[in-house]
């Protein structure tokens, strides 16, 4: 009996085992396989969206009026506008819309498309709209600000002044994707502008057309043929939901993916050793940062604030957990931006952060709740930072977990996170940072770091970041921007910050033409396989 | 037959019929608890969670506002009772809501990832159940023998290893150096779109279809972390058969069998084997329950879209919707499994009916 079942069973495996040409030695020439994890996607909504993997994807389904280059992020390039004007008052833009382009549903692209995108995210008023409407956008205003003025001419006005890269940047984002308005006519659903369709189907002009997706499964996304910039060499992109490091790695290793996105530092080295892939490193606009409640009294002490720094093992672990996640960085403005400098002052020294401590009053340390998100690279940067501490004499309670509802509602002592802010311009980071109009609990300025913090940041810093990104000489900006790093590297900060964020990507090598984008706009038409 | 005997017989029938609907309706009440319990429970649970929904939605950079706004439109501004009952009602006309994360009805994605389980599972279920039986049973009428030893140690070994070693070990040696088989996934993405079958099981799909290449593919996926969910299973099983054959085997009918000189197969097979059926049912039923709830590591680790990933998915975003939904069908898949062992024993054991 168990002898006929042994047989029996046997047989089936070893038949399924031995099915012909099904584990394949290398992905086809002209298709694209990335390993994701694709559990945080929710929707493809350009106007909707917020996350990293999502922009990648609706940065290939749809186009936007301005390119930001991947290899020259600061230096805004026509896209779907094929020119564009700036008023001597620095106010109004005017987009001249490319003509011949076509969306996936066969529609021609016009300025009434422009127009009724841009609306459209600013109305809705999800996430993303913080990309218009930090400049005055609001739904109110928006019909009259931004008008499509003839079928190939999109007029953009300012409520402020604000320095033109700021308006531009913000027109490469994924947000102000163009969609499609004549096919999503029908669409609409009670007022929704189409946004239950949009969440799993796409109405863009990209190189790219959304073929298949199965949620938490695969994507897959064919090549547009009528692409007005030709059609991309791969045929097909597919996005293979992996969510584990390990199976990413092994994947990519023996050629089953082309490209792996989610991986842990010992995957990645591993993978640099073998030599089969290459280690993309692309620079963020984001920083790991450590906020210290300054609605606590201990921690408001600016000494206390100092201290801390001293307890950060910036070079240990920039050599190990982040070497492929972050850049050693203890100023604000993020290297390569304007005003950015070569300065890193703090080191990790125990006896120092003593002494900082005893100058504030507790010799002896204190104990406080220290909220950390458990993911990696988060997690050991904040058991590193609990050793440290403990040897310095502060007993850090180190609690796992989804904190970030409590950072927001400033109910936290101690608390660690990276952020992601997406502008090419320093004033992206210093708006969250170095910026809270109004320290109330009633102000409800959740959306800035510093007002999480509570922190009152001085009000010479905070002058400097608001005339900053109202400057419209360049030069001038830059001045700016160098003496507010320097006045906030000497404030004792609240938010302090220790690595740069970098989103590390394993590429095989035969794949060329795939450049991880700062912004998160990485393209798929730039790929090819030597073909 | 008098008339008196008719009435009497009628009237017995009568009590018969009123005693069946009683029971009927008992089960009824009990699932229907049962179900309600595990609502209540997961609902509670599910707002003591840390996690924020809303932030899940809308990122943790959105204005309050936004918050607000999203906050209103999740329904998460009523009190938690009023929550619930809208659930209830809405259960009751089958609708479960749309997952926040995935944007889909949550019944449509429920369609599509439980089959994946179901096809995992169920294979689990045949290769544990078809090695661990008559390994349990071997085990058993060889007690103190090598053979014993031999599955006693296979069965610890089941029972104590993670699975997730297990699975990463497997791909490891069978994956990444032999080349024998995929990585993961349910299918070769190459094959992917050809079928969209009736069931969403592309095993069978894929067999209504003739789609050969496809049910190769889809067969060649499901078969390592089906072998190592029913590894897990055997030593389950097997430990189990073993324990329910010894006892019967010390049982006096079967010293009298053997006194009458009747060979060792027809008293193992014939009268030890038919007194453990119902044990065996039980635990295999029990098996399988745990298999279509209790996937979740192998299907990490083998990329498989199944309930399993979904739930865990569905929990880290606290998306209740898809929580509730899953755990639902959870109880109910439990329930459902549990009658319907009910209904064999009563055809393979009379003394149950």
């Amino acid at each position: 009996m168990l002898r006929r079942h042994v047989i029996l069973l046997s047989s089936i495996a070893a038949l399924s085992l031995a099915a012909p040409d099904l584990a394949l030695a290398a992905t086809p020439k002209d298709q694209l396989v990335i390993a994701m994890d694709t559990s945080s996607l929710r929707g493809l909504d350009p106007n909707e969206i917020n996350q990293l993997e999502a922009a990648e994807i609706v940065a290939n389904l749809y186009e936007r009026l301005v390119v930001l280059p991947a290899d020259n992020i600061s230096k805004p390039q026509p896209g779907l506008a094929e020119s564009w004007t700036i008023s001597p008052d620095g106010k109004t833009f005017t987009f001249k819309v490319r003509s011949g382009v076509k969306f996936h549903s066969g529609n021609p692209l016009t300025a009434k498309d422009v127009e009724w995108s841009l609306r459209r995210l600013v109305k809705l008023g999800l996430a993303p709209s913080t990309d218009l409407r930090q400049w005055g956008f609001t739904a109110d205003n928006v019909e009259k600000l931004i008008r499509a003025t003839d079928g190939s001419t999109v007029v953009v006005e300012t409520p402020e002044v604000w320095n033109s890269n700021l308006i531009l940047y913000s027109l490469a984002s994924f947000s102000t994707s163009i969609l499609d308005s004549k096919f999503l006519a029908d669409k609409d659903k009670g007022g929704d502008m189409g946004r239950e369709f949009l969440q799993t189907a796409d109405a863009g002009s990209g190189p790219y057309t959304l073929r298949t997706w199965r949620v938490n499964e695969l994507i897959i996304a064919d090549a547009f043929k009528d692409y007005w910039q030709g059609e991309p060499k791969m045929r097909r992109v597919l996005l293979r939901h992996i969510p584990e490091s390990s199976a990413q790695r092994l994947q990519i290793d023996a050629g089953d993916a082309d490209v792996a996105t989610r991986l842990s530092s010992t995957d990645l080295g591993a993978l640099e050793t073998g030599g089969k892939v290459t280690i993309q490193k692309t620079p963020g606009f984001g920083f790991y940062y450590l906020a210290l409640n300054q609605k606590d009294e201990i921690l408001s002490k600016p000494k206390v604030r100092e201290a801390f720094r001293y307890l950060i093992d910036y070079d240990g672990l920039a050599g190990t957990v982040m070497k492929y996640y972050g850049i050693k960085q203890q100023t604000i403005v993020p290297a390569g931006l304007p005003g950015a400098i070569d300065k890193n002052p703090y080191k990790l020294d125990i006896e120092k952060a003593k002494q900082l401590l005893t100058e504030a009053g507790y010799p002896n340390g204190f104990s406080k709740v220290y909220y950390a998100t458990p993911v990696t690279p988060e997690y050991e940067v904040a058991q590193s930072l609990q050793a440290n501490a403990a040897k310095a004499g502060i007993k850090l309670d180190l609690q796992g977990g989804d904190h970030i509802g409590k950072f927001r509602n400033r109910q936290f002592e101690i608390f660690s996170a990276r952020s992601g802010d997406r502008l090419p311009d320093p004033h992206a980071v210093l708006q969250s940072y170095a910026t809270n109009a109004n320290n109330t609990d009633e102000a409800k300025l959740v959306g800035l770091n510093a007002w999480r913090t509570a922190w009152d940041v001085p009000k010479d810093i905070q002058q400097m970041v608001t005339a900053a990104a109202h400057e419209t000489d360049q030069s001038k900006r830059v001045g700016l921007y160098t003496k507010i790093n320097e006045a906030y590297l000497a404030s004792s900060p609240a938010l302090v910050t220790s690595f740069l964020r970098t989103d590390a990507k394993a590429v095989r090598n035969e794949v060329k033409g795939y450049i991880g984008h700062s912004t998160w706009l990485t393209r798929w038409d730039t790929v090819n396989k030597g073909n | 037959m008098s008339i008196s005997q008719t009435i009497e017989t009628r009237r017995a029938g009568s009590r018969k019929l009123l005693s069946a609907g009683r029971k009927l309706a008992t089960s009824l009440a009990v699932i229907a608890t049962t179900l309600l319990g595990l609502l209540i429970i997961t609902f509670v649970v599910g707002r003591m969670i840390p996690a924020d929904p809303v932030i899940a939605v809308v990122g943790d950079q959105a204005d309050q506002s936004t918050y607000d706004r999203v906050y209103k439109e999740m329904g998460l501004d009523r009190p938690i009772y009023v929550q619930f009952g809208s659930y209830l009602a809405d259960i009751a006309r089958l609708d479960f809501g749309q997952s926040h994360v995935t944007k889909n009805q949550v019944a449509s994605d429920l369609a599509r990832v439980f089959p994946a389980t179901l096809e995992l599972a169920t294979l689990a279920t045949i290769i544990g159940a078809g090695f661990g039986v008559p390994l349990g049973i071997l085990s058993a009428v060889r007690k103190g023998t090598w053979v014993d030893h031999l599955a006693r140690i296979v069965g610890l070994l089941g029972h104590s290893t993670p699975i997730f070693w297990i699975g990463t070990t497997v791909i490891l040696i069978f994956y990444a150096n032999l080349g024998a088989i995929p990585a993961g996934g349910r299918i070769d993405i190459y094959n992917e779109g050809l079928v969209e079958g009736p069931t969403n099981s592309l095993i069978i799909d894929s067999l209504l279809a003739g789609e050969w290449d496809v049910f190769w593919s889809a067969l060649h996926h499901v078969i390592a972390p089906a072998l190592i969910l029913g590894y897990a299973a055997m030593a389950y099983l097997s430990r189990m058969s073993r324990s329910f054959m010894l006892e019967q085997l010390r049982q006096e009918y079967i010293l009298t069998a053997r006194a009458k000189g009747l060979g060792t197969r027809p008293i193992i097979w014939r009268h030890a084997f038919r007194n453990i059926r119902v044990q065996l049912l039980t635990v295999v039923a029990l098996a399988y329950c745990g298999l279509l709830d209790g996937t979740v590591l192998i299907e990490t680790v083998f990329s498989w879209p199944g309930l399993g990933q979904y739930l865990t998915s569905a929990l880290f975003f606290a998306d209740m919707n898809a929580v509730l939904g899953s755990v639902l069908l959870i109880g109910i898949i439990s329930i459902a499994i549990n009658l319907l062992s009910d209904i064999v024993y009563r055809f393979i054991d009379p003394r149950t009916r």
